[in-house]
C-alpha cells in the first residue's frame, strides 16, 4: 500500500500578477511579503514575468542576490516556470535545434537560481523531451511538463509523453499537474466580471449551460474536439449580440476551466513531480466554488505525493475588486484542512520541505 | 489580461505634429518585439497613419515592420513602451480621448489556426503636454 503523501505548501508569484503589474511590489518586496505571510515555504517564479533580461541577461550578481534573499527569508525554490515559445518568429515555428537551445538557456538559469524543477509546456513533443533529457542531466534539473486545460491526464498528447517517459526511465522527466484541467464549474467570479461588463443574466445562464454540457460530455481527448468547443463559445456570444465577449468566453471556458474527471490524474500520477494548485476564488463560506481543492489534495495524499503544491490564483485576470493575498490565504487554509482530513498534513516548515522535496525528486518513477 | 492598464494616465505628449503616449503590456510576461504585431493610436477619434507609427522600448525605436524580426529586445511587464505617430493635438487645455489598440502574439500557444494572437484596447481621457 502506498504510504500517505505530505505535500509541501507553496505559492507561485503568478498569483500576484495584478499587484506586481501595478508596481505595488518589486521582486524583492514580493518575495519578502510571501515569506512574511507564511505562503511558503515553496516558491515558484515565472522567468519571463519576474526576471528582467531572462534568460540571456541574468548575471551572477543577480543570481547571488536572489539566492541570498531566498535564504534570508527561509523559502524553498521549487519550480522556475519556463516557456516553450515555439511561435516566437513570425515566418515559421522554431525548428527542433532552436527549441532545444531556447530551453537550455532557461534551464541553465533555473539551475543557477537554485530551482530543482523547470516547468515546461505542452508544445514539447516526446521527441523534444527526449532531446532535452541530456540538458536536464547536465544541469540536474527536473523537467516537469505542465498538464493544463485544455489537455488533461488522459489526453492523447499527455499519454504519448507518459509512454516516452516510461521508456526513457529517468527521474528527471515528469509532469506538473495543473488543477485547472479538472474543474467542476464555470468560476462565479468570472461570471461576476462579465456581469460588470454588461452581460445579461440570460447570456450568462447560456454560458454556464454550455460549459456544464461539456463537463457532462467529458474532457476533449483530441485537439479537434477542443477546437469545436472553442468555436461553440464564440458562436454563443455572437448569437446573443455580444461578439466582443466571444474570444474571452472561449479562452476561459476551454483553456482555464478544464472539465476532466479527477481520476484522469491517475494516468500520470507516478510522474507528477510538481503541482499547480490552480484556483479562481474563495467564496463566502471559505471554499473554492469551482475547483475541487479538497478532493484534489486528498487524491495527492492518498497517492503518496510529497512534492510541492504551488497555489496558483488565476482569478486576477478579471477580479480587480478583491485582494489576492486574502484569496491565497483562504485557499491554503482549505489545502491544509483537506490534507488533515485525509490523515496527513501539508508541510509548512522550510527545513522539512527541503528534505522532503529532495527525496521526492530523487525518487525514480515506478509506473 | 489587464487591458485597462494599457494606457499610462497622464503621459500624452505632442510636438511638431507627432504625438506619443506610454503603454503597458496587458499580459503577465515579457514578449519580444516579434510578438508585438501591431498597434493603433487614436486621439479624439482621429488615428495616426499606420506607416507613421513608431514603438520605443529599452531606449530603441522601431517601426512595426522592424519589430517583425526583433527577437532580441523584450517588453518587460514593468516597463512602459512609447507608441508615437503623426497626429497633431493642438489644444493643451482640454481633455482628450486617447485610444490604443494592440495586437500581440502569445508565442507558446499554438492553435490549429497558427500562433494565438490577442487584440486588446484601452481608452483613457487626459490632457496633452506640448513640448
Amino acid at each position: 500500500m502506498t504510504s500517505l503523501g505530505t505535500p509541501i505548501q507553496g505559492v507561485t508569484l503568478y498569483s500576484f500578477t495584478r499587484a506586481v503589474h501595478a508596481r505595488q511590489y518589486d521582486l524583492d518586496g514580493l518575495i519578502r511579503k510571501v515569506a512574511a505571510e507564511g505562503f511558503g515555504p515553496g516558491l515558484e517564479v515565472i522567468g519571463f514575468s519576474s526576471l528582467r533580461g531572462f534568460p540571456d541577461r541574468i548575471d551572477d550578481n543577480f543570481v547571488g542576490q536572489f539566492r541570498d534573499l531566498v535564504a534570508e527569508v527561509d523559502l524553498v525554490p521549487t519550480s522556475l516556470a519556463v516557456n516553450v515559445d515555439t511561435g516566437i518568429r513570425r515566418d515559421r515555428l522554431m525548428n527542433h535545434d532552436e527549441l532545444v537551445e531556447y530551453m537550455r538557456k532557461q534551464i541553465d538559469v533555473a539551475a543557477r537560481l537554485g530551482f530543482p524543477i523547470a516547468r515546461v509546456q505542452i508544445s514539447l513533443t516526446p521527441d523534444a523531451m527526449e532531446s532535452l533529457l541530456p540538458v536536464a542531466e547536465k544541469y540536474g534539473v527536473t523537467l516537469a511538463l505542465e498538464v493544463h486545460a485544455d489537455q488533461h491526464g488522459a489526453h492523447e498528447r499527455v499519454l504519448a509523453l507518459r509512454d516516452r517517459y516510461e521508456k526513457l526511465d529517468s527521474p528527471l522527466l515528469g509532469f506538473t499537474a495543473d488543477w485547472g484541467a479538472t474543474v467542476t464549474g464555470f468560476a462565479p467570479s468570472l461570471l461576476e466580471a462579465y456581469r460588470r461588463r454588461g452581460a445579461s443574466e440570460a447570456l450568462l445562464g447560456q454560458v454556464v449551460d454550455l460549459w456544464n454540457g461539456f463537463y457532462a460530455d467529458g474532457p476533449p481527448n483530441t485537439q479537434k474536439v477542443h477546437g469545436e468547443r472553442f468555436g461553440a463559445f464564440i458562436g454563443l456570444a455572437a448569437r446573443n449580440g455580444r461578439p466582443d465577449l466571444g474570444i474571452d468566453f472561449a479562452i476561459n471556458g476551454t483553456g482555464l476551466f478544464g472539465p476532466a474527471p479527477l481520476d484522469t490524474w491517475l494516468e500520470i500520477m507516478p510522474w507528477v513531480r510538481h503541482v499547480h494548485g490552480k484556483f479562481f476564488g474563495i467564496d463566502e463560506t471559505g471554499e473554492e466554488p469551482s475547483v475541487p481543492v479538497r478532493s484534489l489534495v486528498r487524491q495527492l495524499v492518498e497517492n503518496g505525493y510529497s512534492g510541492a503544491i504551488s497555489s496558483e490564483y488565476e482569478g486576477w485576470h478579471w477580479n480587480n475588486w478583491q485582494d489576492p493575498f486574502d484569496i491565497i490565504r483562504g485557499e491554503q487554509a482549505v489545502q491544509r484542512s483537506a490534507a488533515a482530513n485525509a490523515g496527513s498534513a501539508m508541510i509548512t516548515d522550510a527545513s522539512e520541505a527541503r528534505r522532503i522535496l529532495n527525496s521526492h525528486l530523487a525518487q525514480p518513477v515506478r509506473g | 489580461m489587464i487591458a485597462d492598464r494599457i494606457i499610462e494616465q497622464g503621459t500624452l505628449i505632442t510636438q511638431d505634429g507627432r504625438t506619443a503616449v506610454e503603454v503597458r503590456i496587458p499580459w503577465y510576461r515579457a514578449l519580444p518585439g516579434s510578438c508585438i504585431a501591431g498597434a493603433a493610436l487614436t486621439v479624439d477619434g482621429v488615428s495616426a497613419p499606420e506607416g507613421s507609427l513608431r514603438w520605443t522600448m529599452n531606449n530603441r525605436t522601431f517601426s512595426f515592420e522592424e519589430l517583425v524580426d526583433e527577437t532580441g529586445e523584450w517588453w518587460f511587464p514593468l516597463d512602459s513602451a512609447v507608441l508615437s505617430g503623426d497626429l497633431p493635438v493642438p489644444d493643451s487645455r482640454t481633455e482628450h480621448e486617447v485610444r490604443v489598440d494592440l495586437k500581440l502574439y502569445i508565442p507558446y500557444i499554438i492553435t490549429d489556426h497558427g500562433v494565438l494572437h490577442i487584440e486588446e484596447h484601452d481608452t483613457k481621457t487626459m490632457k496633452v503636454a506640448q513640448r
